[in-house]
Parts: C-alpha cells; sequence; structure tokens
C-alpha cells in the first residue's frame, strides 16, 4: 500500500492534485504550525512557509514541530519557526519542496505570487487585510485563521474563526472580521484580554477546520465544494459554525475588490523582456563566417 | 519564458456560456477578456482574468470561407476595454468538445494579423490568444508585436474545485 492509499476517496487523481499544490503560509506560530503539519499528511508537495519570528520558551505550549532542544540558548537564539516548519514537512513528506525563509511575507511576495492557496496564521487585523488584498490582487484564494481568549466578568471565552476568501466572493471586510473600528482598535494596542493568551487545541480545531477547507477545493473530493464562507468557533461550548452575518451576505459580489484590480499596476512587458546579451556575445554572433570567395579574394590580396 | 492564466471559475463558466449559444449565421462566436499582469518567482509570466466582454451581434460579418469574421468595431471595443487601467488582451474561441484543444492554421495566422495591432494603444501589456474546449484550453501569449509568441503552460480556474488546465493536467 502506498502512504496515501488511506485518502483515495478524495477521488481519482487527489494524490496528484495534492501533490501539485503550491500553498503558501504566512506565519507559522501556533495555526501555522498544524497547518503546515496536516498539509504534509495530506501529500501537499509544495510549500512556501514564511515568518520572521523564531521559538521562545512561551511558544512551546502550542508550537507544533517545536522542541525543548529549539528554545534560545546563551550561545545562540531559537530556531526560526520556518525552519521547524521544514523540519516537520520533510519529516512526514521527504519528496516535498520546501521554500522556507525567515522573512515578513511582504519581502517574499513574489514567491507567493504562484501558490495556489495561502493560508494566513497572522495575529493583526492590518496584517490579515493586507494579505487578503494581496491574494485577490493575484487570484489566489486565501484562508484565514485567528483565535482570541477574551476576559469575561466570570471567567475566559475561547474564540476564533476561519474564513475561506476565494476571489470574486465575499472578503474579510464583506464578513465583518477586518472592521475600521477593529484597525483602530490595534492602532491604540487596546485587547480586552491584554497579552494574547494562546493554548494548543483550539488553534488544532481551527487549523483542521482550515485544512478541511482546502482539501475539499483542491482535491476531486466533494461534487460541489464550499467556495467561501465563515465559520465562528466557540472554544467554550466546542461549536463551530457559519457566520449568521455571512449567510447573509455570501451570495453578494464584494465590493472592496473590484475585478479590474488583479495583477501588478506597474508592469511593463518591456521592463521584462529578455534582456540584451552581452555586446561582446552580440558582436560574435552577428558576424558570419566569410564565404569561401571571400576567404580566397582575402589570400589573393596579401 | 512561459505563460501562466488564472480566470475565476464564474467567468469561465460565464465564458463557456456565452461562446456556447448559436449565432444567425456565424459557426462560432468568439469573445475577448482582459487580465492584468505580473511575473512570478520564477520568471512565469501570469495573466489573471479581469473581465470578459462578447462580441455584439452586430460586429460578426457573414464570411462562408472562415467559421468566424468580425469586424472592426468589435476589435475596437475590446481595445477601449483594455485601455484604462491597462489590460492584456486576449481573444477566445471555442472548439468545443472535450481534452486539450489546439489551433487551426487560420486561428493562427489570423492572430499573426490582429495581436500585433493591440500594441499600438496598449504596449505596455502582453496580448493573446485561447481557445477552449469543454473541459480544456490552449493559449498563446505575444510579448510584443514582432516576437513569435510564448505558449500559456497553466491554465488555472480560480473557484471551488481550484482547477489546472494546460501543461499539468
Amino acid at each position: 500500500m502506498k502512504w496515501l492509499d488511506r485518502q483515495s476517496f478524495l477521488g481519482i487523481n487527489s494524490d496528484q492534485a495534492l501533490r501539485d499544490a503550491v500553498i503558501g503560509l504566512a506565519g507559522l506560530g501556533g495555526g501555522g504550525s498544524h497547518v503546515v503539519q496536516q498539509l504534509a499528511h495530506v501529500g501537499v508537495g509544495n510549500f512556501v512557509v514564511l515568518d520572521d519570528d523564531s521559538i521562545d520558551n512561551t511558544n512551546l505550549n502550542r508550537l507544533i514541530g517545536g522542541r525543548h532542544g529549539d528554545l534560545p540558548k546563551e550561545s545562540r537564539p531559537g530556531t526560526d519557526k520556518v525552519e521547524i516548519a521544514r523540519r516537520v514537512i520533510v519529516d512526514i513528506n521527504p519528496a516535498a519542496k520546501v521554500y522556507a525563509r525567515s522573512a515578513l511575507w511582504q519581502v517574499e511576495a513574489d514567491r507567493l505570487k504562484g501558490c495556489d492557496l495561502i493560508v494566513g496564521g497572522l495575529d493583526s487585523v492590518r496584517a490579515k487585510s493586507e494579505l487578503e488584498g494581496f491574494s485577490r490582487r493575484f487570484l489566489i484564494p486565501y484562508l484565514d485563521m485567528g483565535m482570541d481568549v477574551h476576559a469575561l466578568d466570570d471567567g475566559y471565552l475561547i474564540a476564533g474563526q476561519v474564513a475561506l476568501s476565494m476571489p470574486g466572493c465575499p472578503c474579510l471586510r464583506c464578513m465583518g472580521i477586518v472592521r475600521q473600528e477593529a484597525l483602530d482598535e490595534e492602532g491604540r494596542n487596546y485587547g480586552a484580554a491584554g497579552g494574547k493568551p494562546q493554548v494548543v487545541w483550539p488553534n488544532g480545531v481551527l487549523a483542521s477546520t482550515a485544512v478541511g477547507l482546502a482539501v475539499q477545493i483542491l482535491s476531486p473530493w466533494l461534487p460541489n465544494p464550499i467556495s467561501s464562507t465563515y465559520l465562528e468557533y466557540d472554544g467554550n461550548s466546542h461549536t463551530i459554525k457559519e457566520s449568521t452575518r455571512f449567510a447573509r451576505i455570501k451570495n453578494l459580489p464584494c465590493p472592496h475588490y473590484p475585478s479590474n484590480e488583479t495583477g501588478d499596476p506597474s508592469f511593463d512587458v518591456r521592463k521584462v523582456l529578455d534582456t540584451p546579451a552581452p555586446v561582446q556575445n552580440v558582436a560574435t554572433a552577428a558576424i558570419p563566417a566569410p564565404s569561401w570567395w571571400r576567404r580566397l579574394f582575402g589570400w589573393l590580396a596579401i | 519564458m512561459k505563460g501562466r492564466i488564472k480566470i475565476l471559475a464564474t467567468t469561465l463558466c460565464a465564458i463557456r456560456a456565452d461562446l456556447a449559444r448559436p449565432h444567425e449565421f456565424a459557426h462560432e462566436r468568439v469573445g475577448f477578456l482582459t487580465a492584468g499582469v505580473a511575473t512570478s518567482a520564477d520568471s512565469r509570466l501570469m495573466l489573471l482574468g479581469r473581465e470578459y466582454s462578447p462580441v455584439d451581434e452586430d460586429d460578426y460579418i457573414p464570411d462562408p470561407t472562415v467559421g468566424v469574421k468580425i469586424g472592426s468595431g468589435a476589435m475596437r471595443k475590446a481595445l477601449q476595454s483594455a485601455y484604462r487601467p491597462p489590460a492584456a488582451l486576449l481573444h477566445i474561441h471555442t472548439h468545443g468538445g472535450s481534452g486539450r484543444p489546439d489551433f487551426s492554421g487560420v486561428d493562427r495566422r489570423s492572430a499573426t494579423e490582429f495581436i500585433p495591432s493591440f500594441f499600438n494603444p496598449i504596449p505596455r501589456m502582453p496580448h493573446g490568444i485561447l481557445v477552449l474546449s469543454d473541459d480544456s484550453a490552449k493559449g498563446l501569449i505575444w510579448l510584443t508585436a514582432d516576437r513569435a509568441p510564448i505558449p500559456i503552460t497553466d491554465i488555472i480556474s480560480v473557484g471551488a474545485p481550484y482547477a489546472k488546465y494546460g501543461a499539468v493536467i
């Protein structure tokens, strides 16, 4: 038996579709590290993993693949999160191609342009919005995950979401995930729960949901896969359901990303044409060998 | 350099539905797709579909020697749609059936005549032709008016399912 035989129900060509898929992950923290592990398990063949952070001891409660030996020591910093992701992927599937760079995703934007799907595991609302805008411009489906712990009068609420933002369908602004108030609030660095408490299992629930959404659009598994959704997670009641707001807007066109904004706005084909060969080579190639009668004429002339 | 084109699945469905409509006298229909353009890290030229414009009924010209002939008005309207903001312009028609389609000799000859004219108003964008079947596609992109076209090796329908045609399948 082959290693993907147990998932043959995903369709005849599912192995190849997943092997050919190129998935970009921006943010390899608690959520992204779960996603990358599961995508490797289902046989995704190509990864672009980007995160400028390295592991520290407060990450060890939830970072999949993180080890005690990765923590910073006096002699060296902690292991880069993208290196941990790369290690997790190739330990599962040595044939996978992984482009891993410890950098902000904007630095490697050209790499992300070629992806079939982008998964965002970014903390800030502004960062989510920017990555989604990039994905829309290059017609790339975008999967967003987020989880927060909110202080209540009598305890804490674990809440989160998974959103599939498909070009042409409602965006994170349409869904209410990116709101001006949230951006303003973030700008003031105000948060109900203070310093971003996080735990491993809600991230796992959200990541598994995101991977399910990814597989259903990349493989022939479902006859009518979901093209766009906003799923809300209640970590206290352990439930996931479609957002009521999304149910109201899911069939409406997105006014935030017009169809005529795809592509690089400064693109000019004349700048990307093949550069001319060096002058020396051009000159060498441009002078044809003299014909036999010219060579004879030259010899006689001497 | 190789080319890739990505089109929203909904747009591709609309294109196929439009091109499948019988015409009063033309044997087939044509249309135009505008596209944004970018290059990827592997130097692949990416055309990112924007809007599809069917050719108006009045712009078809009777000509029994070819499957379809369109007038200068159709070209003018297509160029207008790609002029601001600047967009690549793709001439699209379908051969129907299943499997990877190919361009006919007439398709290639006529394209080498009309594609160079697209570069006069929109020189900063590549332009090309795309032929569809019911489940696949094939395309060529001209980077300038006077160079041979490059093949579109990947054609991707963006939606659910996310489907790749061309060299991949």
